[in-house]
């Protein structure tokens, strides 16, 4: 049953998240650098560095430590941020809906986009026209999420300034929101000039995305659909009198989308862990962006948070991806 | 469930559609009363006395549009009442007097008073508060307030402690706010007495500013200043060339030259304090003088700054650049590989047997750190140097630096907003300082009795003498002093700080 | 006679000469094939064939365009870059970097995915419960997070650009190959071995493995595209290759940032990296069209 299922899933979820806690924690005191050496300014005597290291709880024990982290954690506290001095769950809390955002719009442009070419290639089976699709995605496979950054940014920001470059939303905006989910508050709210001034600074950083992953899609889908479409019951349907097109979204797409649902499952959580360099470049204030500063500084609490945070995003999506492929396939429900 | 008519449907995608679409016109700055800078660092924290952003010169523009500090600093670096209107010392200079500024408030309309100063001081002072650089704020205490006087007594006569109340974490707080709020609370809605009051904030996006009509220092040319925080360079350069920034700052000195001119732009790179160099760890094969002045000697530093930087830089043969109080023209370290190649061969090293070591450098932190370095290691190939490049990140610098652990030779930058000598050589190269990397008794001899110096003019002399024994010894190999490229709007009108800090309620107004 | 064994009856025709000989037949996977292998002799012989010195600077000769534009140098077929270094010797000598990456990080990935996949699908039960544990655990990590935190603990270096790629990128080969290992072992032709006598390990290496090396092999050139790329993306965050050694990603990160002064130091190795990644898909995507039965239709 698919309940058996989530509890399965949430128990080994337990497991694997306790993992994740222990690696993570000790890789940051392997690693060389820590955050009271990036702080310490000219004239700190050995004093003052132990008064800091005391501070920041940096003093005590391995063990100690990670068991003081670890309390904290279960009862929700994640300790605070070295760097930017308030709660680790507080500051995950307020960026996280920018990324999410940005991932599932993503994560839809991604579907529509290399669906939308799968099928068409599939329709155009054996003639110039998929040999030219497969060409197009041969090349589109091979270039990376930064890459289309710098290509968008190239033609949008200095031959067709159309588009804002970077941000999330113009700051004179953005007031009046309950939540941080700006995009979908504005418009289940009808403010739709915000919504517009929102999706148009999540334009390009959507695309460079947005792009290598329905190449994958494309490649992937098209494959299983050519399988199904030797298939059977399609042969079956054909002979009922069918069109190519029904054949295709009707028949076909049911039983090909398995294994492409369940790689785009697996891409979505690379695309929250891995949207790190296009909010970068795009100075889009996401998770990616906090990452990236967190290590830099050696943010000890806020690195802890933000590997946890992203373990448990992947869990979570790879049990959503599981039921999803168990309710389209009846067969897989008591796998 | 809501019902969409179709026409509704069609109209909100038009909206979307056009403003989607709605082609970003390269608006003049002036024109309206909103100033948007493109910023190369995020400001991860709004407290300025505290944590690691406390001590990062570029976040200071931030701090000081929204706080003040004890005393100010003007563009030039000459000092001037802040929130302190005089100072001094005593005779005997165990104690030192401080005279706050009167009528000026909080941005919540509260009054501020001497007991703000002297709880900034006091929190500062706390060696587990966090203040890297509490030991200078421990140095006063016993505070007495007479009226606006503040009297203190100083443990041991510090000559540079009214320079730290203009430097870094130099800021006073609200006592009776922050210890209402708490820390985490501070966080969420700041209060200072500055030009700026904060009036939006989203970590990694952006800073929005509104003027503060209350000003002790009169009202800011423009109504709302908005720091967009734009870390990678060629999307802040993007940002002045499609006219989304009104002005924006260290952009590569390419793209510097390339639109200064360009119609509707205009640009401004001045030398600013702060200088690159290259840090000597004593021992191995550093502890050869020989190996020490071939190194300096071999390296073309005017052709460093004007093939790498453009010409945008200083040579610079001591740590004190020509700004700073210690500065001294005539030490010189002449280029002269000949004399390098002499120098190595009298230890027997030569282009066929070079000395080889390695040297450390960022990648990307400072303009063209990564290339100057490749080119001082060709430089140094063709005099019998043969150097091994490891590039690190800023964190493995700062530990491997404080434990004593960096290689023969590494490359980073030091900033010195005051220009004086005590907080760049004084830093840099007494080895009792976790910072510097030449441990040596005969530069601690030195260096040790300038500390306490009473007689100022003696003190900067003995500085003078300090550093020219340093370059005599070769004991660290200081390169150029950088210049900071500034694009703008031209109707704008901007006033370069040469602590590199820009600030716009002092330094940005309309043409 | 030839030797009889369960294999000989059931397989569907995927002995190597005939693999090989369909793949020469695609124009597509030919094309890809020699341009890997020119890349390869360009490798090897990369202080031959360069026409300069890579590290060799010049400061007086700094963005140089290529030959064919104004101002360009006789002798510097793709124009200098900022330190007036030859841009065609960098990329000749990148291509070591890049390829070394591709072979050695791809190759060592799917070593140890495969084994610890092959051990995983065919074992089963307490060897299968604890490699599938390891293998959701490693992939809960954040990938970019967690090879900028290998490279700040190994140090950059190209030992630390490979050991971020196989430690990221072993997961993927192992669930493949658990998963065909199990769907191998339920097949009649290895009960049937079972039933007669074979030991475990030689129905491991003699019947099922045979089998799961075609998917293998597909996934290990597309693993290459993708090392290759991975390289790039460390190289522009300043965490690949830290010696002068010019690397296809480092010359992209450097080209970006003078791309409106110096477009070529930019476009010369990302249209290197480019070629390089579609031939190693052409090649992947041939082996699986010419492997599945169904798509040879």
């Amino acid at each position: 049953m698919l309940l058996a299922i989530v509890v399965n899933r949430l128990a080994m979820a337990l497991v694997t998240l306790a993992g994740v806690a222990v690696v993570v924690f000790v890789l940051l005191r392997v690693v060389p650098g820590d955050p009271v050496a990036m702080m310490i300014s000219p004239g700190a005597g050995p004093a003052d560095i132990a008064a800091l290291k005391a501070h920041y709880g940096l003093d005590a024990p391995l063990l100690t430590q990670f068991w003081i982290w670890i309390k904290g954690v279960v009862t929700g506290d994640f300790g605070i941020s070295i760097t930017l001095h308030v709660y680790v769950t507080e500051v995950l809390a307020s960026r996280l809906p920018a990324t999410i955002e940005l991932a599932v719009l993503a994560l839809i442009v991604a579907v529509i986009l290399g669906g939308g070419i799968a099928v068409a290639g599939t329709l155009m089976r054996r003639t110039v026209g998929e040999a030219a699709i497969d060409g197009l995605n041969s090349i589109l496979l091979a270039v990376p999420d930064f890459i289309w950054a710098l290509a968008l940014v190239l033609i949008f920001a200095v031959a067709l300034p159309v588009l804002p470059l970077t941000g999330r939303i113009d700051p004179a905006l953005a007031q009046g929101f309950a939540t941080k989910f700006y995009l979908a508050e504005s418009i289940i709210t009808f403010r739709f000039a915000v919504a517009g001034n929102i999706a148009s600074h999540m334009a390009m950083p959507t695309l460079a995305l947005a792009l290598p992953l329905a190449a994958v899609i494309v490649r992937l889908l098209k494959q299983s659909l050519k399988e199904a479409m030797v298939q059977d019951y399609v042969l079956l349907a054909r002979i009922k009198g069918f069109r190519e097109l029904h054949l295709v979204l009707q028949e076909a797409l049911r039983n090909a989308v398995g294994p492409t649902l369940a790689l785009t499952g697996v891409q979505f959580t690379f695309l929250i862990g891995g949207t790190v360099i296009v909010e970068r470049i795009f100075a889009y204030p996401g998770i990616g962006n906090l990452a990236i500063d967190a290590v830099i500084n050696r943010d000890f609490p806020l690195i802890q948070g933000l590997v946890l945070l992203f373990g448990l995003i992947f869990i979570l999506i790879n049990i959503g991806v599981d039921l999803t492929v168990a309710t389209l396939n009846p067969r897989l429900r008591h796998a | 469930m809501f019902n969409v008519t179709r026409r509704q449907a069609f109209a909100a995608s038009g909206g979307l559609l056009a403003t989607l679409l709605a082609p970003q016109r390269f608006a003049l700055a002036a024109a309206g009363n909103t100033l948007n800078i493109a910023y190369n660092l995020p400001l991860p924290s709004f407290d300025p006395d505290v944590g690691p952003s406390s001590v990062n010169p570029t976040i200071q523009a931030m701090y000081r549009s929204i706080f003040d500090q004890y005393i100010g600093q003007k563009p030039n670096l000459a000092f001037e009442p802040g929130l302190l209107t005089a100072w001094g010392w005593n005779d005997d200079k165990t104690k030192v007097w401080m005279d706050v500024r009167e009528n000026v408030v909080w941005h919540d309309g509260t009054p501020f008073t001497p007991e703000d100063v002297i709880w900034s001081i006091q929190r500062e002072a706390k060696p587990d508060g966090g203040n890297p650089v509490s030991f200078i704020w421990a140095g006063i205490d016993s505070f007495k307030v007479d009226g606006k006087r503040i009297t203190a007594d100083v443990k041991q006569y510090d000559p540079v402690i009214f320079k730290w109340m203009a430097f870094l974490t130099g800021y006073v707080l609200p006592k009776a706010y922050f210890e209402k709020v708490g820390p985490q609370g501070f966080e969420k809605a700041p209060i200072g007495t500055g030009p700026y009051m904060v009036d939006a904030y989203e970590g990694n996006a952006y800073l929005r500013l509104k003027a503060n009509p209350k000003y002790w220092g009169g009202k800011p040319a423009f109504e709302t200043v908005v720091f967009k925080f734009v870390p990678d360079a060629t999307s802040r350069v993007a940002e002045i060339e499609s006219g989304s920034s009104d002005i924006t700052l260290e952009v590569p000195y390419e793209e510097y030259d390339r639109l200064k001119g360009k119609a509707g732009l205009q640009g401004v790179c001045t030398p600013i304090s702060d200088i690159a160099q290259i840090f000597i760890t004593n021992g191995g094969v550093m502890d050869d003088k020989n190996v020490r002045l071939a190194m300096c000697h071999a390296v073309d530093k005017e052709a460093i700054v004007k093939r790498l930087l453009r010409g945008y830089g200083v040579p610079i043969a001591t740590l004190e650049a020509p700004e700073y109080a210690a500065f001294d023209p005539s030490i010189k370290v002449a280029y002269d590989p000949a004399l390098a190649a002499k120098l190595l061969a009298a230890s027997g090293y030569s282009k066929e047997k070079p000395v080889k070591f390695t040297i450390q450098t960022t990648r990307g932190f400072k303009p063209k750190d990564y290339e100057t370095v490749q080119a001082i290691v060709g430089m140094w190939r063709n005099v019998g140097i043969e150097a091994n490049i490891e590039i690190y990140e800023i964190a493995k610098h700062f530990e491997l630096r404080m434990t004593h652990k960096l290689a023969p030779a590494a490359f980073y930058n030091w900033g010195n907003a005051i220009g004086d000598p005590t907080t760049s050589t004084g830093f840099a190269m007494f080895s009792k300082s976790p910072h510097s990397a030449w441990h040596s008794d005969d530069l601690d001899a030195k260096i040790g009795p300038l500390w306490g110096e009473k007689d100022e003019a003696k003190r900067i002399q003995g500085w003078k003498d300090v550093d020219r024994y340093i370059a005599e010894q070769g004991y660290i190999l200081p390169l150029l002093q950088y210049a900071q490229p500034i694009l703008y709007k031209s109707d704008l009108k901007v006033i370069p700080n040469i602590s590199g800090a820009l600030q716009p309620a002092s330094l940005v107004s309309k043409a | 006679m030839e030797h009889w064994s369960p294999t000989s009856i059931t397989d569907t025709g995927t002995q190597p000469h005939s693999v090989a000989a369909r793949l020469a037949r695609d124009p597509k996977v030919v094309c890809a094939g020699g341009f890997i292998l020119f890349l390869i002799l360009l490798a090897i012989g990369a202080p031959l064939i360069a026409p300069k010195d890579p590290l060799a600077q010049n400061l007086l000769m700094t963005t140089v365009p290529p030959v064919g534009f104004a101002d360009a140098e006789p002798g510097f077929l793709l124009g200098t870059d900022g330190l007036g270094r030859d841009v065609l010797s960098r990329v000749i000598f990148g291509s070591r970097v890049s390829l070394t990456v591709a072979f050695v990080a791809a190759g060592l990935a799917c070593l140890i995915g495969s084994l610890l996949g092959l051990m995983a699908g065919f074992l089963g039960n307490v060897v299968d419960a604890l490699i599938s544990r390891l293998v959701d655990v490693w992939m809960a990590f954040p990938p970019v997070l967690l090879s900028i935190l290998l490279v700040a603990l190994l140090g950059t270096g190209l030992h630390s650009v490979i050991a971020a790629i196989v430690v990221i990128d072993w997961t993927r080969f192992c669930r493949v190959v658990r998963t065909e290992t199990m769907g191998q072992a339920q097949m009649d032709y290895v009960v049937a071995a079972r039933t007669i006598g074979f030991s475990r390990p030689s129905i491991l290496f003699r019947e099922i493995f045979p089998n799961v090396v075609p998917v293998l092999i597909a996934l290990l050139t597309l693993e290459m595209g993708i090392a290759v790329v991975v390289e790039a993306i460390l190289s522009f965050v300043g965490l690949s290759v830290s010696s002068d050694t010019p690397t296809w990603g480092g010359m992209i990160a450097e080209g970006r940032q003078i791309v409106h002064e110096a477009w070529w130091v930019l476009a010369a190795p990302l249209a290197a990296l480019f070629a390089t990644v579609v031939a190693f898909n052409q090649i992947g995507d041939g082996l699986a069209r010419s492997l599945d039965p169904v798509l040879r239709r």
